[in-house]
C-alpha cells in the first residue's frame, strides 16, 4: 500500500513535468533561442536565493488555500469559494490594522482572526445555504466571489482609501506590523511556517482524529454517514467555516507578509490556485506542501522568461489548466497498465 | 427621486433590460441543453470567452461580422469538443474540466491577444467589426413599444427566438427527448441502446454554439472591442439562472430576465449616486439570494410529495 502511494505521486508528478514540458517546448521554439528559454524557465528558479525565495513566498498563500480546499473537498462539498474569502481576509486584517490602535503582539492575531472571520462568510454562507435551501455551494460561491470583491472595494473605497496616494489603495500599515523576513535576501515570513504547520496539523485533523474520519465518510456519499448517526449536515457546514476562516486567514498573512498597504483592485488568484494545488496533491493534505511548492515554482520560472524574453506569464495558467485535466483524468490514471505497474504484481487482489 | 421613478418606467429602461439579459439568455439556453444532458457546463464562462474573442479577432481580420460570428460560434463548440475530450475521453471530473477550460480560456485569450496585438488588456489596436442592429418595420412606429421592442442587436431577437426554439427541442424532438434521458439515467438510457457519450457531446458542441454567440454579442455588439475576462462571471450567472427556471427554457428565460435587470437597475441606481461598487455587487447577491429562495420551494415541495 505503501509502494502503490509512492508510485502514485511519483506518476502524478512525471504527469506533471510531462505537461509542462508539452506546453513550454513548442513555446520555446516561437523564440530565437530556444534552449535559452528552457533553460531560464526550468532552471533559473534555482539560480538565486532571491527566486527560490520567491517559489516559497508564492507557494505560501496557495498551501492554505489548497489545505480550505482539500478539507471542503473530502468532506464533499464543491466550494470555490476561497478566492472570495482570501480577498476579504486581507481586506479586512488591513482594516483592522489600520484602524486598531493596539500593540502588534495583540493587534495582530485580532487581525488576522478578524479577517479570518469575515472572510469565511464567502465559504460559509454557501454551505449553509446548502444545507438549509438545498441551493448549490457550487453556484452560490462562484457568485459570492464577484460580491465580494465588489463589496471590498467598496469598503477600500470609502472608508480605507489614502488620497494622496496615485492609486486606490489603503493608508500605508505601520512599519511595526508587518512580518519581518526570515532568511536575507528573500520576504519568506513566518506564514510559511505557519503554512507548512498548518497542512501537518489538517493531515492529522483527517486522517488521525475522529471528527476527521466523519469528514471522510460524509464526504464519500451521504447514505452511509447517515445510517452511521451523524450529523453531515452540520459536519458540512462547520467544515466549509473551517475552510473559508483558512483561506481568509491566509489572505491576512500575505497582506501582512508582503504588502505596506491593501492595493488588490480584484481577486488574486490564490484561491485558484488553491483548487489546483489541492487537485494536484489529490486531496492529501500533506502533499500539498510539495504540490504548492511546485506550482510556486512554475510561477517564477514563468516571471523569469517572462522578463527575460517577454514570454507571457500566461503560459503558466495554460500548463495549470493542463496539468488539472490530466491528474484527475481517471482514463490515465486508473488504466489497467498504470495500475498493475502501481501496485505491483501482489497488489491486484487488494486493489 | 421623481427624475429615477420617471427613468425606470422609461421604455428605454425596458430595453435596456433586453440588451443586457441578451448574453445570459444566451448562454443559459446552451447550460440548460447542457444540464439536462447530464454535463453541468461550468466552462460556459470559458466558452463565451473564447467567442468573444474570436469574434472580434476573425472579424477584424476579413472585414466580415458574419465571419466573426461563426468564428465565435466555432470557437464556442471548440470549447465543448474539450469538454468532451476531457470528461469523456479522459474521464477527467467534470466540474474540474469546466474550472480548467475557463483557466485555459482566460490566459489562451490573453496569450493570442498578446501574439497578435502585442497588447493583453484591450484589442484597441484591431478594427473589429459589428453585428448590426435590427430595426422591425411596423413595431419601430409604435409609441412606446417601438423602442423597448426595436432597433436591437440582432443577436437580442436570437436570442428570444432560441428560447421556444429550445423548449421545442428538448421537449418534443427525438434528440431532445434522449437527451434528457441521458441526463436523468445514463445507465438506462444505455440499455435501451442510446449513445450517452454521443448524445452528450452533441449537448456540450451546442452549449458552445449559445455561449459562442453570447460571447460575440458582448464584444461585437454590447461594446466593439474584446478586453481580457470580459464575460466577468456572465456564464456564471447564466448557470444560475438555469438552476433558477428549474431547467425549463421559458423558466430560465424568466430567471435571466430578472438577472439582467438586477443589473439595469443597478447601474440607473449608480447615476443617483449610491457606491457603485455595492451596485455592481448587487446582481451577485441577487442571485443567490434568488437561488437559495428557489431552493427552499424545491424542499418544501418534495416534503409535501414525499411520505415518509
Amino acid at each position: 500500500m505503501i509502494r502503490a502511494a509512492f508510485a502514485s505521486t511519483a506518476i502524478t508528478a512525471g504527469f506533471c513535468l510531462f505537461v509542462l514540458l508539452v506546453v513550454l517546448v513548442p513555446v520555446a521554439l516561437l523564440y530565437p533561442e530556444p534552449g535559452e528559454v528552457l533553460s531560464r524557465f526550468l532552471l533559473g528558479p534555482f539560480e538565486k536565493t532571491r527566486y527560490m525565495g520567491n517559489i516559497v513566498e508564492l507557494a505560501t498563500p496557495s498551501m492554505l488555500t489548497a489545505l480550505a480546499v482539500v478539507l471542503m473537498f473530502r468532506c464533499g462539498a464543491f466550494n470555490l469559494g476561497v478566492e472570495g474569502s482570501f480577498f476579504l481576509g486581507g481586506l479586512t486584517t488591513a482594516a483592522m490594522v489600520l484602524w486598531m490602535p493596539l500593540p502588534p503582539l495583540v493587534g495582530i492575531p485580532l487581525a488576522l482572526l478578524a479577517g479570518a472571520i469575515v472572510g469565511s462568510l464567502v465559504c460559509g454562507i454557501p454551505g449553509i445555504l446548502k444545507a438549509t435551501t438545498g441551493a448549490s455551494e457550487l453556484v452560490s460561491s462562484l457568485m459570492l466571489n464577484y460580491a465580494a470583491v465588489f463589496i471590498g472595494l467598496f469598503v477600500l473605497n470609502y472608508y480605507l482609501r489614502d488620497p494622496t496616494a496615485a492609486m486606490l489603495s489603503s493608508d500605508r500599515f505601520p512599519a511595526e506590523y508587518r512580518f519581518e523576513s526570515l532568511i536575507p535576501r528573500t520576504r519568506i515570513h513566518i506564514g510559511s511556517i505557519v503554512a507548512v504547520v498548518a497542512c501537518i496539523i489538517g493531515a492529522i485533523y483527517l486522517n488521525r482524529t475522529s471528527q476527521g474520519l466523519e469528514v471522510r465518510i460524509s464526504g464519500t456519499g451521504n447514505d452511509f454517514s447517515r445510517h452511521l448517526g451523524l450529523n453531515s449536515v452540520a459536519l458540512n457546514i462547520r467544515i466549509q467555516v473551517i475552510g473559508g476562516m483558512i483561506a481568509a486567514f491566509a489572505g491576512g498573512i500575505e497582506m501582512l507578509g508582503l504588502y505596506s498597504r491593501f492595493t488588490w483592485q480584484n481577486t488574486t488568484g490564490n484561491g485558484w490556485t488553491g483548487v489546483i494545488v489541492a487537485i494536484i496533491a489529490r486531496d492529501n493534505p500533506i502533499l500539498i506542501i510539495p504540490a504548492a511548492l511546485f506550482i510556486g515554482y512554475l510561477q517564477v520560472g514563468g516571471d523569469l522568461v517572462s522578463r527575460a524574453f517577454g514570454v507571457p506569464t500566461e503560459i503558466v495558467s495554460l500548463i495549470q489548466a493542463l496539468v488539472m485535466i490530466c491528474v484527475t483524468s481517471v482514463a490515465i490514471f486508473q488504466h489497467p497498465a498504470l495500475r498493475k505497474f502501481v501496485q505491483g504484481n501482489r497488489g491486484e487482489a487488494a486493489q | 427621486m421623481m427624475d429615477l421613478a420617471a427613468s425606470l418606467l422609461s421604455p428605454e429602461f425596458f430595453a435596456a433590460i433586453l440588451r443586457v439579459s441578451t448574453p445570459i439568455i444566451l448562454v443559459a439556453m446552451g447550460v440548460l441543453i447542457s444540464e439536462r444532458a447530464g454535463v453541468v457546463n461550468i466552462g460556459a464562462e470559458g466558452m463565451m470567452l473564447s467567442g468573444a474573442f474570436c469574434g472580434v479577432v476573425f472579424s477584424a481580420y476579413t472585414g466580415s461580422a458574419t465571419v466573426g460570428l461563426v468564428a465565435a460560434i466555432v470557437a464556442g463548440m471548440v470549447g465543448g469538443l474539450f469538454m468532451s475530450f476531457a470528461v469523456h475521453v479522459l474521464r477527467a471530473n467534470l466540474f474540474l474540466s469546466g474550472i480548467a477550460l475557463n483557466l485555459a480560456a482566460s490566459a489562451g485569450t490573453i496569450l493570442a491577444l498578446f501574439a497578435l496585438t502585442g497588447e493583453k488588456g484591450i484589442s484597441g489596436t484591431l478594427d473589429s467589426e459589428v453585428l448590426p442592429s435590427v430595426h422591425i418595420p411596423w413595431v419601430q412606429d409604435l409609441p412606446v413599444l417601438g423602442t423597448i421592442l426595436s432597433g436591437h442587436h440582432i443577436l437580442t431577437y436570437v436570442a428570444f427566438l432560441s428560447v421556444p426554439a429550445v423548449a421545442i427541442f428538448m421537449m418534443r424532438t427525438p434528440t431532445g427527448l434522449r437527451m434528457r434521458a441521458v441526463g436523468e439515467n445514463p445507465e438506462a438510457a444505455k440499455a435501451t441502446g442510446l449513445s450517452v457519450i454521443r448524445l452528450q457531446l452533441q449537448a456540450f458542441l451546442l452549449c458552445g454554439v449559445f455561449a459562442g454567440a453570447g460571447g460575440a454579442f458582448l464584444s461585437m455588439g454590447y461594446v466593439s472591442w474584446f478586453s481580457q475576462n470580459m464575460t466577468a462571471g456572465r456564464g456564471f450567472i447564466a448557470l444560475a439562472a438555469e438552476v433558477m427556471g428549474a431547467g425549463g427554457a421559458y423558466g430560465t428565460l424568466a430567471a435571466s430576465l430578472l438577472l439582467g435587470s438586477v443589473d439595469v437597475l443597478a447601474i440607473a441606481l449608480a447615476g443617483e449616486g449610491l457606491p457603485s461598487e455595492l451596485l455592481q455587487a448587487a446582481p451577485y447577491v441577487v442571485t443567490v439570494l434568488a437561488l437559495a429562495l428557489y431552493g427552499l420551494r424545491q424542499t418544501k415541495q418534495k416534503t409535501i410529495g414525499t411520505v415518509h
